[in-house]
């Protein structure tokens, strides 16, 4: 007891090491079941993700020597770079639409869906809204580009059958139009994920809530906007997010109808990057073009982020 | 499909018996329904076009593009398979192995971050979770560079591994708050039964996981098959290709045959539909899970 008092003072920096090392070792079971997703993502994210950071700072053309130029590739991307800047206001209206879109159509049916009063009927269209979405996205990317054909299109068919054919064009080739065929594509734009997220959002505000309001002689469109929208704020929050998000990176659309053309009429930052890495290996470049998106969508991320705790506390 | 529609079928004829109609008019469902057929209409436009067109030769397209013409040229299955069978192997043989090497190596480290008070558990889990907000954008060029120098371009390898170690991040995240809520006293009376560790994880753990980890793995099927900017800067070569870069050659190669192309488009579309089929709950869960509020 003595003893072991006295020897306190001085070994009062190691026992906590000790523990440390002791409770290391006695956990390195648990070490080794998450090593492996470590080392794989280590390899394919970590090391990646970094590279991206630094790689923004050099003039790095495949085959030369990485030469650092500090801010020069975001100096040449917000002055001289023309078809950038343009790709930022084309990004803007491509994401604002896919944006406003996400919030009133898919919403809308839902609420269709939900006001039916047959569970099976709801069960089925329900069903019958995925369906679309089981088809790859590139074969409704593939199928859009179709339509929207100069020549054997359907859009233009259906022009020619109502006699407009005045307004017959190649809605990708025309670049007055690229721009607005390429976001308004997706025709009625309901795309059934959010409506599965706003359906799950209405039924789950409690019968009472609805009942108590009819007894108040809050009906039809009143309880859509006094307390349906209300309560399922949460449902609109995330598809508002989702579908920025989903915006700023969902240039894998542009890059299949229209490689960002004709001219630039159709350019976003996503395929500019691809442009500058894989047609003409500027690897720095493209990289800068990387990480000024990256902080955009960690911006919009933290903003939403403060948005959502400040909304729930209250 | 031809479940879906079958059921779109019959919900929309209930069994007409006069009080059914009358509350059919009464509670108003009748516009619901109007509205809602004419919006299901506009979305199936595209599909539609597709099977319709998938049927003709060049020359009835040329006469009657849109509107079904006899008889029906199904030789164009055959010929647009002939092609795209092999991109369909491709993005199966990619999925699918990387779907594996996926839920074993989250549900092992997730499993490891639920139970296991070790030092650093936290910071290591944060680690992880940053990787959430890191878009591909960031990390395309490097990840590319990277690939190239360790010579994985044009390989299987190429796809897969990314797609387990990308993959992960999320699955880890939802696995391990989902192990997290499990009562510890069920695994109390596991071990007073005498199971061993491994023994409660594989019992009792995976088997009340088995919904949640069926939903990460449709969620990472999706995206894996239908990863496009990946593949195309990876693999230029046709053997190798995945379905939708393979779509996208494919369409270059068939321009002007538009029956064999739509057929193609056709037949790309049918594993996803015959995964949904056998797992529609799990699929929808996977869709619009509350698992998606983060």
């Amino acid at each position: 007891m003595t003893t072991a008092s006295a020897e306190a003072p001085v070994a009062a920096r190691t026992p906590k090491t000790e523990t440390l090392f002791t409770r290391i070792m006695r956990y390195k079971h648990a070490y080794a079941m998450i090593a492996t997703s470590f080392i794989l993502l280590a390899i394919f994210n970590y090391y990646p993700a970094f590279m991206g950071l630094v790689r923004a700072f050099y003039n790095y053309d495949i085959g030369l020597e990485p030469e650092f130029i500090g801010l020069g590739n975001f100096i040449k991307l917000f002055t001289t770079d023309q078809t950038f800047i343009k790709s930022l206001g084309n990004v803007a209206i491509f994401t604002l639409w896919r944006t406003i879109s996400a919030m009133i159509f898919p919403f809308l049916a839902a609420e269709l869906i939900f006001g039916l009063t047959n569970p099976k009927h709801k069960f089925g269209y329900r069903l019958a809204m995925i369906v679309p979405i089981v088809v790859p996205g590139m074969v409704s990317i593939l199928l859009w580009q179709f339509i929207y054909d100069g020549v054997n299109g359907l859009l233009n068919a259906l022009l020619k059958a109502v006699g407009l054919v005045d307004w017959q064009r190649a809605w990708l080739g025309d670049p007055s139009v690229a721009l607005g065929a390429v976001t308004l594509m997706g025709f009625p734009w309901v795309g059934g994920t959010n409506v599965l997220i706003y359906l799950a959002g209405l039924q789950g505000i409690t019968n009472e809530i609805i009942d108590s309001a009819k007894i108040d002689g809050c009906t039809g469109f009143r309880r859509v906007w006094y307390i349906d929208i209300p309560l399922i704020r949460g449902q609109f929050k995330l598809i508002f997010v989702l579908s920025i998000l989903g915006g700023l990176q969902g240039w894998g659309t542009i890059f299949v109808m229209t490689k960002g053309g004709p001219g630039t009429a159709t350019m976003v930052p996503g395929m500019w990057l691809y442009n500058n890495a894989f047609q003409w290996n500027k690897m720095g470049y493209a990289s800068a073009i990387g990480l000024f998106m990256f902080l955009v969508i960690m911006a919009i991320t933290v903003i939403n982020m403060k948005f959502i705790k400040s909304s729930d506390t209250n | 499909m031809a479940q879906a529609a079958i059921s779109k079928v019959r919900a929309e004829k209930p069994r007409r018996t006069g009080e059914a109609w009358r509350a059919f008019w009464r509670t108003g469902d009748w516009w619901h329904h109007l509205l809602l057929v004419i919006l299901l209409f506009f979305m199936f436009v595209p599909i539609l076009m597709m099977l319709i067109i998938s049927f003709k030769t060049v020359s009835q397209f040329d006469v009657d593009p849109f509107l079904p013409t006899f008889p029906l040229h199904p030789e164009n299955y055959a010929r647009a398979f002939n092609i795209v069978w092999r991109y369909i192997f491709n993005s199966f043989i990619v999925s699918g192995v990387s779907v594996i090497g996926m839920v074993v190596l989250a549900t092992i480290t997730a499993w490891a971050f639920a139970r296991y008070p070790f030092p650093g558990r936290d910071i290591l889990y944060y680690l992880i979770l940053a990787l959430l907000m890191i878009p591909g954008e960031l990390t395309l060029v490097p990840s590319f560079l990277l690939v190239k120098a360790l010579g994985l371009l044009n390989t299987r390898w190429v796809l897969i591994l990314p797609y387990i170690a990308g993959g992960q991040v999320f699955a880890i995240f939802v696995l391990r708050s989902f192990f997290e809520g499990m009562p510890e006293e069920l695994f109390e009376a596991a071990r007073i039964d005498g199971a061993s560790e491994l023994m409660t994880f594989v019992r009792i753990a995976m088997p009340l996981a088995s919904s949640i980890v069926g939903v990460v793995t449709i969620m990472h099927i999706t995206s894996t098959w239908n990863d496009l900017v990946w593949p195309m800067i990876t693999v230029n070569v046709k053997r190798l290709m995945t379905l939708t870069i393979g779509l996208y050659a494919f369409r270059n190669e068939m321009y002007t045959q538009w029956g064999s192309l739509m057929a193609g488009y056709t037949i790309a579309s049918i594993p996803m539909i015959i995964l949904f089929a056998f797992t529609s709950k799990l699929f929808v869960e996977g869709l619009a899970s509350g698992a998606l509020k983060m």
